[in-house]
This record gives structure tokens, C-alpha cells and sequence, in this order.
């Protein structure tokens, strides 16, 4: 029997793809989980584990939008089925035309529920399973040696054999499997693998350090009021892109990324904002935002906001920023040590507003004020840059005039 | 005590000779028994030890199978033979309508000590009407003992066991094997009770179930699996029914992979039974699909190269061992 290789479903809203390339030749021997394919969809570029195993037939030539679902090639299991399957199915350079068409089609008869391998289901033989919840061992995180990649009682064996954390401590006498049952199984893909890929190489790659400061939030608390009252409402974090971008302009060597071994400043100024919608992290950017004024940038924000809501937060929304803003004041956080978005090499964390005692001039008296927090990648920018920067940034919170 | 090389057919003989002296109950019934102590020889010596208590018949089946009953019904305990095992259609009302039911439909007040002895099985080259393997008929009525000896040991103490027994019983021996030796104990109190398999080589990679002929496939196989290095256990279920299902988990617990053996045709035959009850009551301990090695679907041909073609080879044993271990 043919494998039939599906375009899988990688986020709620995905709708469809585009098949950006195929990693194997028609004909090549293709193994379980070898990366077969590229699909981009509007939020990642998913490099997709074969199925299973056999001779690559494909459907679609590369650069065809594609529909979740629609099975897009096939693994025939030798010559003779592969010949059987050219002849059946018109093979992707036989159909170089179907982009467009196919789409229609495809939406018919591709089954609505997960096609293909099911992502869900782990193949396991009875014994492998049976052994596996005696010591409440997960099967997904067991590799399968069996038929089709089936998961048999010696995989699950050898995984028992490998050193596990809870094994230091022998006096726990209650089971594995009573302490830690899985409540969820959550595969890495999609766009929380993007962000797991983004935040690994961020830290594995940077040497990155913190520096806080705070800054009088008086000034800004007017700015808004104001705004308010005169109908052009702005949101915290339009003045603090504005800032940001502003003090860019003064600091250029924040807004830089490393490649190879050149450090490369950019001229264009754009200004990544962490946003949540409860599908996971997304950053869209605000283009040229050095050249934005704040209603400017606040619209720019909205339509971000709206956009990432309705989860139509496209690609090039999302990529070739050169620095980012994460503001978790929202969530009552005073301050924090975030992360640089790489290739980025610098981001400025923001905490809450919130009234304090102040000591100036001889007196105490209660003031508005907000932490910010800024990390930068320690090899291309040193500690009195960073601090410069960081200096610039808190003037312009405190007084926004100043970016007039 | 010790043991001695039997053949299959001597090793038979031998257990009639040592019943029929025991309990003179016993006699034996059946076509051309007396001239040549049957047409394979079978019989060697019981015309001379016990004349009168070894009968020709004419030749009707149907005539022998209800004279069986008859007599056991009465108080004898006999033995009818039916030349070949494919003829036993010619009996099957007196057999699975009468023997198998009449003590269920007398309320168990009569006992019907009968044994059928049915010698079985392809190789000869006898064509379609003279090779086949039955046995699955019989496990498929209720009421019936069905036992498929190998060795020539387990052909002596399982007829001893089987002559014992108040209850019909169904004894398939296979015809290509009445002249394999095999030691046998020299004891005369030696009897295999029904219902016991036997472990005949133990292994911990995969477990062999198997009866009659197809025990000597796998011996074969086995051999040749230990060669590359896949260990393999050789069960012997010797009585099919009443079934030693419990030695079967027992192997099957040790080595989590299973393949059947039998030279009956795959379809309908014991290997379904069984593969069903381990898949129901041993699932927890299957590592691979139980597979089934059988003859071909087909009437067994008269062609010496077709009949060898549909029967199942010892490769074939080590071609499903090896899927199952995954190799």
C-alpha cells in the first residue's frame, strides 16, 4: 500500500500552504521522518518528517499553494507500485499547472479530520504499550525500530535502560507512574517550534546581559490623559516604540544583527512588538517606526493587534525586524530579563507603572514610575553603549516632548 | 527406565498392545486390519496377540463409525480405524451428530470411550482424497477430543491417554511419519495426558505453536533461526482440544511474538482459533501480529512439485519467525 504524504493542519487557523520545496526526487528512497518536504505557511516555514518509507512520488511541483489535508504525493512501497502510481496519478511535472486548480478539487476529497498518519496516534504494539504504563514511560518520546516505525517492547526496554532524573533517588518508593502522569501531550510544532527554535539559538548563540533602569512615568501618564481627552487615544507601548525607535537613530549600533563574521547595522529601524493571543508568541513589526509619528505608530499598533486577533498576522508582518519591545506591565510584572528575538541583538523588557517615594531635592514625594529593562547581546555591544542607549530611551519615556 | 528408538507406527502398536492387554474391553475395528495388521502395518503383532479383538469390516465408514458408537455406547472401548482420515466424511453423522452429543443428550448417564483413529496428511503423493488435514472440523464440534501427536513417544502415550478417556476422542496421525523414530520411554505406565502441550525447545525470541507434522517444520526452522541468531521456542500442543492454553500463555509471556504451524489449509484452520484466543486473552503481551504458516488454500494437487508447492516449508517457518522478530 502507497503512504500517502498529507499537508498537516499547523495551527487553528491554517487554511492552506505553499509547497516551497520537495527534499527528495521523484523515485529517491525516502525514510520515516527524513524531512520530505517544505511547506511555508503564513506564520513558519515547517520542514515536514516523511510518513514512512518508500519511493517518493510526487503530486505537486514546488511554488503550488496547497490545501490542509490534500495529499500532495506519494511512498510507494517498491518499483512496481511506484510505476503503478505514475500511472494512476500524473506525476508533478506531468501537472505543473494545477496550482490553482487544485485547490477546488482538493477541498472535496480530502477527509475533514486528520489525514495520513495521524500526529496523535503513536504506533505501539500491545507489549510496548503494556510495559510502557507499568513504568509510565511516554510513548512519544520513545523512537519506534518495528515495522512502519512501530514502537515494539525492546524500544521501550532500552528506553528504560536510559539514566533517567528520578532514578538518583532510590528511596522514592511510589511508582513513576503515580508521581508524573501526562495531563497533556503537546506536540513542538508549528509556531511554538518556531519560538522554541528562536529562544534555544538566542541563548546558545548570544552572550547576552540585562541592564535596568527606571523612569518617571508622570510625563507619559499626561501624554495619554491628554491624548484621551483630545480623541486620539495612544496605548503605552506606541510611546515606547517611539522612543525605542528615536533613540535607535542616536544608538545605531543596537540596531544590528551578526552574520557570519561581520556585525551589520541596519539603516531601517523596525521595531518588533511581543504580542500574545493566546495561540503562543507573535512579534509583528512596526516598519520604518523612526520615521513614524505617534498616531502614525499607534494606528500601525491597532492594526497589528487586530490582525494577530483574527489570525491573519502574515509572514512579512512577522519577519526582518531590528528590535523588539516586550511589555508584560499589563500582568503586574515590575521588572524582568528578556530575551533578544535573533537575529536581532537587542530588546527592551517593560514592567508595570506604579507610584513610588521618590528622594530628590531634599524631599520625598510619590511619583509614577516604570522599570525598563534592556538586553543586548554582550559581543557587539558593550556596557556603556547599551547603557547609553538605555539612558536615551528613559529620557524620552520621562519626558516625550523630547521626541517632538 | 529408559529409552528406546520406536518408530511412529511401532510406538502405536505398542500402546495398543500394552491397552488391550490392560483391559480386554478394547478391540479394534476397521478395512483389510487383519491380513496385513493394517494397510501401513500399523497394527504389527495385534492380529497374532488378539485374535477376534481386531475386525475387518466392509468397506463402509459409515458401517464403522456407527459400530464404534454402538459398542461404546454398550460398555466396550473401541478403536475404529479409518484408513484414511478423508473418509471420515463418510462418518460424520455417526460422529459429530451422535458420538460428540449423546452424552450431553442422555444427561452424561452413558460414557462413550471411543477412539477414531484418523491417520492424516499430504506428502505421499495420494492426491486430494487422501492428504488432508481435518483436524479443525472436529475442534469446531463440541463434544469431541481432537489430538494431533508428532514424535513417535507422544503418538504412544497420548493413544494410551486417549483409549483412557470415557469421551469420544478424534486421533489424527500422520501418515508420512509412521516410520520416523524417536525415543520412547520403556515404561508401560507411560501415558501423555490430554490437554497438555509440551514445550520441546525452549527459546526466548519467538514461540513456535505447532502439532502433528508441523512440529518437525519447525524443529527444521528453528535450527536455522538459531543460525542468525533468533532463538526460538517450540511448543508441541499435541491435543488441540481440550487446548494447553495455559503453556501456550506461559511461552508466549517469555518471548511477546508468536507464529502458528500447521499443515492444515491457512483458512478456518486451528492457527484462527488459536491466534484469536492469544489476541484476546494475551494482547499486553504481543510485540508483533500473530502470524500463521499453513498450506494453500487449494485441494492438495497429485503433481509432485504443486503438492510440494502448497505445503508449508520450513522456510516458510523462518520467513514468518524473522517478520515477526522484525529482522
Amino acid at each position: 500500500m502507497a503512504i500517502e504524504i498529507a499537508v498537516p493542519k499547523l495551527g487553528l487557523t491554517m487554511e492552506e500552504a505553499v509547497l516551497v520545496a520537495w527534499k527528495a526526487a521523484p523515485g529517491a528512497r525516502v525514510r520515516k521522518d527524513d524531512i520530505v518536504l517544505v511547506l511555508e505557511t503564513d506564520k513558519v516555514t515547517f520542514e515536514m518528517p516523511s510518513p514512512g518509507e518508500g519511493l517518493l512520488h510526487p503530486l505537486v511541483p514546488p511554488g503550488s499553494r496547497i490545501a490542509v489535508g490534500q495529499v500532495v504525493g506519494y511512498l510507494a512501497a517498491d518499483a512496481a507500485e511506484l510505476a503503478r502510481l505514475a500511472a494512476e496519478h500524473p506525476a508533478a511535472a506531468a501537472a505543473a499547472e494545477p496550482a490553482a486548480a487544485g485547490l477546488p478539487a482538493a477541498a472535496t476529497e480530502a477527509p475533514p479530520a486528520a489525514p495520513g498518519p495521524a500526529p496523535g496516534r503513536v504506533k505501539a504494539s500491545p507489549a510496548a504499550r503494556a510495559i510502557a504504563r507499568a513504568h509510565g514511560i511516554e510513548l512519544s518520546g520513545v523512537s519506534g525500530s518495528g515495522p512502519g516505525g512501530r514502537i515494539v517492547r525492546a524500544d521501550v526496554l532500552a528506553a528504560l535502560e536510559r539514566p533517567r532524573p528520578s532514578a538518583a533517588a532510590p528511596a522514592a518508593p511510589a511508582a513513576p507512574a503515580t508521581l508524573l502522569t501526562v495531563l497533556e501531550d503537546i506536540p513542538i510544532t508549528g509556531v511554538r517550534r518556531a519560538i522554541f527554535r528562536n529562544m534555544q539559538a538566542s541563548l546558545a548563540t548570544q552572550a547576552q546581559i540585562t541592564l535596568h533602569t527606571e523612569a518617571s512615568a508622570e510625563a507619559l501618564l499626561r501624554l495619554r490623559q491628554r491624548r484621551k481627552e483630545a480623541g486620539a487615544p495612544v496605548s503605552y507601548n506606541a510611546v515606547f516604540v517611539q522612543a525605542i525607535a528615536r533613540a535607535l537613530r542616536r544608538h545605531p549600533r543596537l540596531n544590528a544583527s551578526v552574520e557570519g563574521d561581520r556585525i551589520r547595522v541596519w539603516r531601517e529601524i523596525h521595531v518588533g512588538v511581543a504580542m500574545d493571543f493566546g495561540g503562543g508568541l507573535f512579534v509583528p513589526k512596526v516598519r520604518h517606526a523612526d520615521a513614524k509619528t505617534l498616531a502614525e505608530i499607534e494606528d500601525e499598533l491597532r492594526r497589528l493587534t487586530e490582525a494577530g486577533r483574527a489570525g491573519r498576522l502574515t509572514l512579512d508582518e512577522m519577519s526582518l525586524g531590528t528590535f523588539t519591545l516586550t511589555n508584560l506591565g499589563a500582568w503586574g510584572v515590575d521588572r524582568f530579563t528578556p530575551i533578544v528575538n535573533p537575529p536581532e541583538s537587542a530588546i527592551l523588557g517593560v514592567g508595570r507603572i506604579e507610584e513610588k517615594a521618590v528622594a530628590a531635592g531634599g524631599e520625598v514625594r510619590v511619583e509614577a514610575r516604570v522599570a525598563l529593562s534592556l538586553t543586548f547581546d554582550h559581543r557587539i555591544i558593550d556596557g556603556a553603549a547599551g547603557a547609553a542607549f538605555l539612558q536615551t530611551v528613559s529620557r524620552f519615556v520621562a519626558e516625550p516632548a523630547l521626541m517632538l | 527406565m529408559s529409552d528406546r528408538l520406536l518408530t511412529a507406527s511401532a510406538a502405536l502398536a505398542e500402546a495398543l498392545i500394552e491397552e488391550m492387554t490392560r483391559d480386554e474391553r478394547i478391540f479394534i475395528l476397521g478395512e483389510d486390519l487383519t491380513a496385513h495388521a493394517g494397510i501401513f502395518g500399523q497394527f504389527k503383532g495385534i492380529p497374532e496377540k488378539f485374535p477376534g479383538r481386531i475386525l475387518d469390516t466392509p468397506i463402509s465408514e459409515t458401517c464403522i463409525a456407527g459400530c464404534g458408537v454402538g459398542a461404546a455406547l454398550t460398555g466396550m472401548r473401541p478403536i475404529v480405524d479409518f484408513h484414511f482420515s478423508d473418509f471420515v466424511t463418510c462418518g460424520m453423522d455417526e460422529l459429530c451428530n451422535q458420538a460428540a452429543k449423546i452424552r450431553y443428550m442422555f444427561g452424561g448417564q452413558v460414557k462413550l470411550p471411543l477412539v477414531v483413529w484418523c491417520p492424516d496428511g499430504a506428502g505421499l503423493r495420494a492426491a486430494a482424497q487422501h492428504s488432508q488435514s481435518l483436524e479443525a472440523w472436529f475442534v469446531h464440534t463440541p463434544g469431541l477430543k481432537v489430538v494431533v501427536p508428532s514424535e513417535a513417544a507422544d503418538v504412544k502415550g497420548l493413544m494410551k491417554a486417549s483409549i483412557r478417556d470415557d469421551n469420544p476422542v478424534m486421533f489424527f496421525q500422520h501418515k508420512r511419519l509412521f516410520r520416523r523414530e524417536g525415543p520412547v520411554p520403556d515404561d508401560p505406565d507411560f501415558v501423555i495426558p490430554l490437554g497438555k502441550a509440551a514445550v520441546k525447545r525452549e527459546g526466548r525470541d519467538v514461540s513456535l505453536f505447532t502439532y502433528g507434522s508441523g512440529y518437525f517444520l519447525c524443529q527444521e526452522a528453528a535450527a536455522e533461526l538459531a543460525r542468525e541468531g533468533i532463538e526460538a521456542e517450540i511448543v508441541d500442543l499435541r491435543t488441540l482440544k481440550p487446548l494447553d492454553f495455559e503453556t501456550v500463555a506461559a511461552s508466549l509471556r517469555k518471548t511477546y511474538r508468536a507464529v502458528i504451524v500447521h499443515e492444515a489449509c491457512l483458512t478456518g484452520g486451528f492457527g484462527a482459533e488459536l491466534a484469536a484466543r492469544i489476541q484476546a486473552e494475551l494482547f499486553d503481551f504481543l510485540d508483533a501480529p500473530v502470524l500463521r504458516v499453513a498450506a494453500k488454500d487449494v485441494p492438495i494437487p497429485f503433481s509432485p512439485p504443486l503438492e510440494d508447492f502448497v505445503l508449508p516449508r520450513a522456510a516458510d517457518v523462518v520467513a514468518a519467525a524473522r517478520s515477526v522478530c522484525n529482522r
